[in-house]
């Protein structure tokens, strides 16, 4: 009996495995995609065959009674059938999806999937229903616009890429009688940073840097030297009288009483497991970001000048998310 | 509620509109208080809608359910039958209409909605009521329609328009199939009408009640001959046969009531110059039909009695459609036998003394049966009797009084008369009943019988001679047999006087007369093709389309002519113009995204031109210049306002044409970020 179960189980993965390669085949990945006869599955819904259900129902009435207008009803209904096939493939053939793009999210979270639908031919497309497996569900139609934004929003996994899987998208119009789908893989990914986790400061210190270097930071008070002009910076630190001499373009630094610089360093968790590094080294950044700290990243093949606002952070998790993937872009 | 499982108000609208729209179709034929639910019902629901009420609870549901049963039952008298069994259809619909919250509420409700307008064709296939039912589908397909269309709030008349163009589109793929599809013989028994009245002559008559039938204006059957259409004065269409007066009616005989060994009618002799000609009869209840006397019918469900009669054994709830050859010299019954003689001289004693008298006085004056039947005639002809549509009542003489006191009498009053007389007098009589005469409708030729054609006239035996016709009617009034009754009773202006809105009445206006005629043909063409339609006219008519029938043709044909249609109507919906026309700035802008797309550059969907020329420029900034030219030129092109021929639009063409080929990209770049 147990052999049973486990053998119909493994039978049934196996024919989905095939299935999904078939489908696979059939619809590659792409990030965009116009729908076309390859890509689109059409089959009556379950309304569709309750719809039968009643025609063969005034089938046999009309049999019994012998009555023509009967006949001719459900004959009516049925070629109605027929033709609604053709206008629910309609609905869908023809329709482009981007996949415009999807902000990083940490594990647990749920991550703004955008598409972009797009029509491919002059006239409405309506009712379309979209979503992946375990994500929201939006429903859009195309009328009087060529195009509509849709975002969809489904839980991530752990750090790294993370494929939502395939994006159904589906509509019954215009009678609700036939199903018309696809199974679109948009090689849309969504970066998940490492799941931020608490430790012990690192080095043991409550305040300083695990090692010696200071960084200047921005700030107010002292004249703590030159730098390379950034954009952004005022012009009234610039320092002028070095680009007269010929220098490059710097700017004077001012130094607010800090002593605030860090490294994020792989070194800093030794024996600790790789995963578990990455949390804690995450998880100090936002803290150093959250405290307008500068910070840099050592990791066994990355190096990255410190620095702080979003842009350097994104860059820092980044880095952290993509720790020994080699995909590094998707 | 999911936003699948949501009723889009616009929905809501249309589902209602189509309810009312089918149930306005059975108001004749269901009790009032059917209706009333079903008013009650949107009532209920426009309030929940409106957020005044709530869905009614379990027990109020059951209630109303167990309700309606119970008002069925009793408006009814049982539940078995079609008319109550379509009235518990229509009390569900109703009731359903109060629990439509879900959307898969509102597809069985719309299912019903079909099952609905097939009810209404088991009661009647009239032309206008199907082209009325028609548009009963629409509305529920345009609700269907309005289903699926999301977020409408508001009542859109727009909906319609994709559930017509679909039907629209059916509708010749239907055709096909109801002229292929087989027909075949009912499965099972079904429910049928047992609370529609019967109509046309009935099978008892009594003085008055061919009268109350002239009242009516509706058609009950119509004839086409294959050749000439006999004189109107010989167009006696012989149904019922009345032997035994009891009880101040005449009846027809039973089948038990004739010996078993004169059931079969015996043939009739000299058999020669047949008139053919196809009659459809309008559903009457019952199971007589029509036909000139003598008459050969052309197919098994058409039975004939001993009495010549022509009769169908199942009861027409429908259009009845039957071919039959004349011969009107036919000598039917020369010879009569013992009981044929004694029932058709039989009379009940005491019932008509002075009328029988009065016979027997005449007979003495005659010396043969014939000059007896001549010699009343001559009676009904010289004394002042008159022929009317409200003769006044008799009393329990009927005849007597008729004969000596009223003298004002219509068809059913005379033959009555005649035959008690003649069988008084010792000739075997009886009374005949059906229609006389009928209107010829110039458009086809058709013989159109209204009920107000009916009549009754006798048969009188003689010997040698077997039956023959005799009308006392022709005669005290002979317009009714040349004219018709309208120009019987003219000057009496009694014609149709019921019925003042019957366009009969005016056949003076010419065009409203033209439309009805028009009307009438078409109401035969469908009924002889359409409603008609059955599995011997389907043979002929495939064998003639098609020569050989087999299953391969009728598949090449089904398929063929689908294709046919389908393949126009897949094209119209799936070859419409693509959005984007591929334009000469298009195709270069193109290579020109695809020569950075090489490079990793990718254009993102819903990025602008000078957008993606900026981010390019990010990374390649030593190709700032090219960029923001090639991009700037594009832009120009593709959304200024210019004419498709200006000098200047060639001209930027060309350079962006140029440009786009020499563009190179710089050897060197900086890592994307």
């Amino acid at each position: 009996m147990q052999t049973d179960i486990a053998g119909v189980k493994k039978i049934r993965e196996k024919l989905r495995s095939r299935f999904r390669k078939w489908v696979g085949r059939r619809i590659p990945p792409s990030r965009t995609v116009t729908l076309d006869q390859r890509r689109i599955f059409i089959f009556p819904s379950r309304v569709g065959f309750f719809f039968g259900l009643s025609l063969l129902v005034m089938l046999v009435t009309g049999i019994n009674y012998q009555n023509n207008m009967t006949f001719a009803l459900t004959f009516l209904l049925a070629t109605l059938f027929v033709v609604a096939v053709l206008h629910t493939y309609a609905n869908l053939s023809g329709l482009k999806i981007h996949a415009v793009g999807v902000p990083p999210a940490f594990p647990g979270q749920q991550a703004e999937f955008e598409l972009l639908l797009e029509k491919g031919r002059k006239r409405p497309y309506m009712a379309l229903r979209t979503r992946w497996p375990d994500s929201t569900e939006v429903v859009t139609s195309l009328v009087d616009e060529d195009s509509a934004r849709v975002k969809l929003h489904a839980p991530v996994g752990e750090r790294g890429w993370h494929h939502p899987g395939r994006l159904l998208l589906e509509s019954t119009y215009p009678l609700g009688l036939i199903r018309c789908w696809t199974w679109l893989d948009l090689d849309l990914y969504a970066l998940v940073y490492p799941r931020p986790l608490a430790s012990e400061v690192p080095g043991g210190e409550a305040t300083d840097k695990p090692n010696g270097a200071s960084v200047p930071v921005e700030g107010d008070d002292d004249f703590a030297g030159f730098r390379t002009y950034r954009p952004g910076d005022s012009l009234r630190q610039v320092h002028w009288k070095g680009l007269a001499k010929g220098q490059n373009l710097q700017s004077k630094q001012y130094t607010a009483y800090a002593d605030r610089s860090a490294w994020l360093d792989w070194e800093m968790f030794p024996g600790v497991d790789t995963e578990l590094r990455l949390s804690h080294l995450c998880y100090w950044a936002l803290e150093f970001e959250s405290r307008n700290e500068e910070y840099g990243l050592r990791l066994p093949g990355v190096y990255l000048e410190p620095g702080s606002g979003e842009r350097h952070r994104d860059q820092v998790l980044k880095e952290l998310a993509l720790y020994g993937i080699r995909e590094r872009v998707k | 509620m999911k936003a699948e499982q949501q009723l889009p108000r616009n929905a809501l609208i249309w589902i209602i509109l189509a309810q009312f729209s089918l149930v306005a179709l059975h108001f004749e034929r269901i009790p009032l208080w059917i209706l009333l639910v079903h008013g009650v019902a949107a009532v209920w629901r426009f309030q929940v809608y409106a957020g005044r009420w709530s869905f009614p609870g379990r027990w109020v549901k059951a209630f109303l359910i167990i309700s309606s049963f119970f008002g069925i039952y009793f408006s009814f008298g049982s539940l078995i039958g079609l008319e109550p069994t379509v009235a518990l259809l229509l009390a569900a619909f109703a009731l359903k209409l109060i629990e439509l919250a879900k959307r898969k509420d509102a597809y069985v409700i719309l299912f019903l909605g079909y099952f609905v307008c097939v009810t209404e064709f088991l009661f009647t296939q009239d032309l206008l009521i199907v082209l009325y039912s028609l548009l009963n589908v629409v509305l529920i397909t345009t609700a269907l329609v309005a289903l699926h269309q999301p977020g409408e709030d508001r009542f859109n008349y727009r909906s319609i328009r994709p559930a017509s163009v679909m039907l629209a589109q059916s509708i010749p793929l239907m055709l096909v199939l109801f002229f292929i599809f087989p027909r075949i013989g009912p499965l099972w028994s079904v429910p049928i009408r047992s609370h529609t009245a019967k109509t046309g002559v009935s099978d008892f008559m009594r003085p008055g009640d061919i009268s109350h039938l002239s009242q009516s204006a509706e058609v009950a059957f119509r004839v086409q001959f294959d050749g000439e259409i006999p004189a109107r004065s010989d167009l006696y269409w012989r149904g019922l046969v009345f032997s035994k007066l009891e009880k101040g009616a005449w009846t027809s005989l039973d089948y038990f009531d004739v010996p078993a060994g004169q059931r079969k009618h015996s043939p009739p002799k000299n058999l020669s110059d047949p008139t053919s000609y196809t009659v459809i009869m309008e559903p009457t209840q019952q199971n007589w039909l029509y036909s000139l006397r003598y008459a050969m019918p052309a197919e098994a469900r058409v039975k004939r009695s001993s009495d010549y009669r022509l009769f169908s054994p199942a009861v027409l709830e429908d259009e009845f459609r039957y071919r039959v050859r004349s011969y009107t010299d036919a000598v039917l019954e020369p010879v009569l036998s013992d009981w044929r003689r004694r029932t058709e001289l039989a009379l009940p004693s005491g019932l008509n003394p002075q009328t029988e008298a009065l016979a027997l006085e005449l007979r003495e004056t005659v010396d043969s049966d014939r000059a007896f039947a001549n010699r009343v005639l001559r009676k009904f002809n010289q004394e002042p009797f008159v022929y009317t549509l409200r003769p006044p009542m008799l009393g329990e003489h009927p005849m007597d009084d008729f004969l000596f006191v009223t003298q004002r009498g219509f068809c059913e009053h005379y033959a009555y008369a005649f035959v008690v007389m003649m069988r008084a007098g010792g000739v075997p009589a009886r009374v005949v009943a059906g229609y006389q005469g009928g209107e010829t409708n110039p458009v086809n030729s058709t013989v159109i019988v209204h009920q107000f054609d009916a009549h009754a006239w006798a048969e009188v035996w003689f010997p040698e001679e077997g039956w023959v016709r005799v009308d006392p009617t022709a005669a005290v009034s002979p317009d009714r047999i040349e004219w018709g009754l309208e120009q019987a009773v003219s000057a009496e202006g009694t014609f149709l006087s019921g019925s003042p809105l019957s366009p009969l009445r005016y056949r003076s206006v010419l065009w409203l007369n033209a439309l009805r005629l028009r009307y009438d043909a078409l109401t035969w063409q469908w009924q002889s093709w359409i409603v008609g339609y059955d599995s011997q006219q389907q043979y002929d008519f495939l064998e003639n389309l098609l020569g050989e029938i087999n299953p391969r043709k009728f598949a090449l044909v089904l398929l063929g002519s689908w294709a046919l249609i389908l393949i126009p109507v897949g094209f119209s919906l799936l070859g419409g113009n693509r959005v984007q026309v591929r334009s000469e700035e298009d195709k270069h802008y193109r290579r020109f995204c695809a020569l950075l797309a090489k490079h990793n550059l990718q254009r993102k969907p819903g990025e602008s031109p000078g957008e993606f020329a900026a981010r390019c420029t990010d990374v390649l900034p030593a190709a700032a210049g090219d960029l923001a030219y090639i991009s700037d030129l594009y832009g120009q092109l593709a959304y200024a306002n210019e004419g498709t021929n200006s000098e200047e639009r060639l001209e930027k063409l060309r350079q962006l044409k140029r440009s786009v080929r020499r563009f190179r990209l710089p050897a060197q770049r900086k890592n994307p970020a």
